[in-house]
């Protein structure tokens, strides 16, 4: 599996599963980014209706970029008034009003289990609709739209007319980390050279220093860990609604996959240095002179334990 | 083996075995202790000279014999910084699994990466030309797997790139069903087993 996916598994398949056989749960999980969810059941008398609650670190500036007008829009009716206690966000789902079994149960479901992923939709979807306006008007610069998804870790939107640029900040917890990260974003802006990927997203990488877009950005983290990645979207990466979904869906979860690949590799040099150390192993013990193991008797004939 | 390397190894071979010529020896210093020497280092006149074999400036062997036991430590070359994580991570694996390699040193030797310690126990339970065989197979195969690291590293991480760029692109290109077909050539791919 080299690409991550958007949508949450375990939403799905506990929906499909209830879907299909209703009955009690009580499941909480969590999501990258420390989004926790919590799928219950409100009334335990009747088991048809599914409670789905979302936490999510930056609510409070998803709803200043229009967070409740998107999830309104993907889930009408189902989105609850007043969320469940602890929570940001709640859906109500009513297991009898979904589809019959089939490829439009699963569509709908699927629209669930990508709360997430249209919660944080929000803000670019924002600034897309901000670049076209600044196209027809010949406005200088969009509103710089800051995100703070993780406690250290941000990301910042920004429409311009002719482009929308969205860095991330991204800190690097250990040295591995930091200089594995160096390779795969160093890789990054290397591919583009292909021929084949010559219209995707241009991306630049920092570290340390920030790029010029938001060097004016009070409270930026100065340090080596820290590292800024650019992407600099052209109208084309969103140019119908189809489009922009897709690119969204890609571009929320670069940090993770990131990570992700950088984790990936270091348990791989692990493997790869566990089996090289068993190697050497097998070349020293080489070396051990044998000690021949006689089976010693008694006189009556019995093994000798000692 | 490049043509340096070679007379390198051959060095190191013929002065570890002129050097592995160990006996017991008990300590002058301390009643029925029966130490390291080179560990000790409180006989100065069972200490002989500490010798050090070069290949360049970032690359060498330092064999320090005595009466009853042998140090050699070894600095790994590390070019970037990549590498440097690399074999600090690999000698690091190694070293806490000291107790099974007999020889090793659970710490480097100050200035170096991995230092392996001798004793005259050793030399009377192992064949002393296969212990040495087993240091000789560690220096030429230890560059060779942390070159080897740096390139899958190298390599994963533009598949990684590629894929998640040609994503966004296919998307914006040609129709939706074409991704599919491209995400499962690129899940096809073997390039990620182990071993």
């Amino acid at each position: 599996m080299i690409l991550l996916e958007p949508h949450n598994y375990i939403i799905q398949t506990t929906l499909a599963e209830k879907a299909a056989k209703p009955g009690y749960v009580d499941v909480q999980f969590v999501d990258f980014d420390g989004v926790r969810f919590k799928l219950s059941t409100p009334d335990k008398k009747s088991a048809t209706n599914i409670l789905l609650s979302m936490n999510i670190r930056c609510w409070s500036e998803l709803v200043k970029y229009g967070v409740n007008e998107v999830l309104r829009r993907e889930y009408g009716g189902l989105v609850l008034a007043q969320p469940e206690l602890d929570y940001d966000v709640s859906l109500e789902i009513n297991l009898e009003q979904l589809p019959p079994e089939g490829e439009q149960r699963d569509a709908q479901i699927k629209s669930i289990a990508l709360l997430k992923r249209n919660a944080l939709a929000a803000p670019f979807e924002r600034a897309f609709k901000e670049q076209k306006q600044l196209e027809a008007s010949g406005g200088s610069q969009g509103e710089l739209t800051a995100l703070h998804y993780r406690d250290e870790e941000v990301i910042y939107v920004q429409a311009s007319p002719d482009r929308v640029t969205v860095i991330f900040s991204t800190t690097f917890r250990e040295e591995t980390d930091r200089i594995f990260g160096k390779v795969f974003l160093q890789e990054f802006v290397d591919a583009r050279r292909l021929p084949t990927i010559q219209s995707a997203p241009q991306v630049l990488y920092t570290t340390r220093e920030p790029p010029l877009e938001i060097r004016h950005v009070p409270g930026l983290v100065d340090s080596e860990d820290v590292g800024y990645v650019t992407f600099v979207l052209f109208p084309r990466h969103f140019a119908n609604a189809d489009i922009a979904s897709a690119t969204i869906s890609h571009i929320q979860l670069f940090r993770d996959y990131l990570h992700y690949h950088i984790k990936c590799s270091k348990a791989y040099m692990h493997s790869r240095m566990r089996y090289r150390v068993s190697e050497f192993q097998k070349v020293l013990n080489r070396a051990k002179t044998e000690v021949a193991v006689v089976d010693r008797k008694t006189a009556s004939g019995r093994s000798m334990m000692r | 083996m490049s043509n340096t390397l070679r007379p390198y190894l051959a060095a190191v071979r013929s002065t570890l075995t002129a050097a592995l010529t160990l006996e017991d020896f008990a300590s002058q210093v301390v009643e029925r202790h029966n130490k390291p020497e080179v560990e000790v280092g409180q006989s100065k006149e069972v200490l002989l000279n500490p010798l050090t074999i070069s290949r360049n400036e970032n690359e060498r062997v330092l064999i320090e014999p005595s009466i009853n036991s042998i140090r050699l430590s070894i600095k790994i070359k590390q070019a970037d910084e990549i590498e440097r994580v690399l074999c600090h991570k690999f000698t690091r694996f190694m070293m806490q699994r000291a107790e099974s390699f007999i020889v090793l040193r659970r710490k480097p030797v100050k200035g170096y990466d991995i230092s392996f310690l001798i004793t005259n126990n050793h030399t009377d339970t192992m064949l002393k030309h296969k212990i040495v065989d087993f240091i000789i197979q560690f220096m030429e195969e230890v560059d060779k797997e942390i070159s080897e690291m740096k390139l899958s590293l190298n390599a994963r991480a533009r598949v990684v790139a590629e894929s998640y760029l040609t994503t966004i692109r296919t998307h914006c290109l040609i129709p939706r069903f074409a991704v599919h077909l491209m995400n499962n050539e690129l899940h096809g791919e073997t390039w990620y087993g182990a071993g």
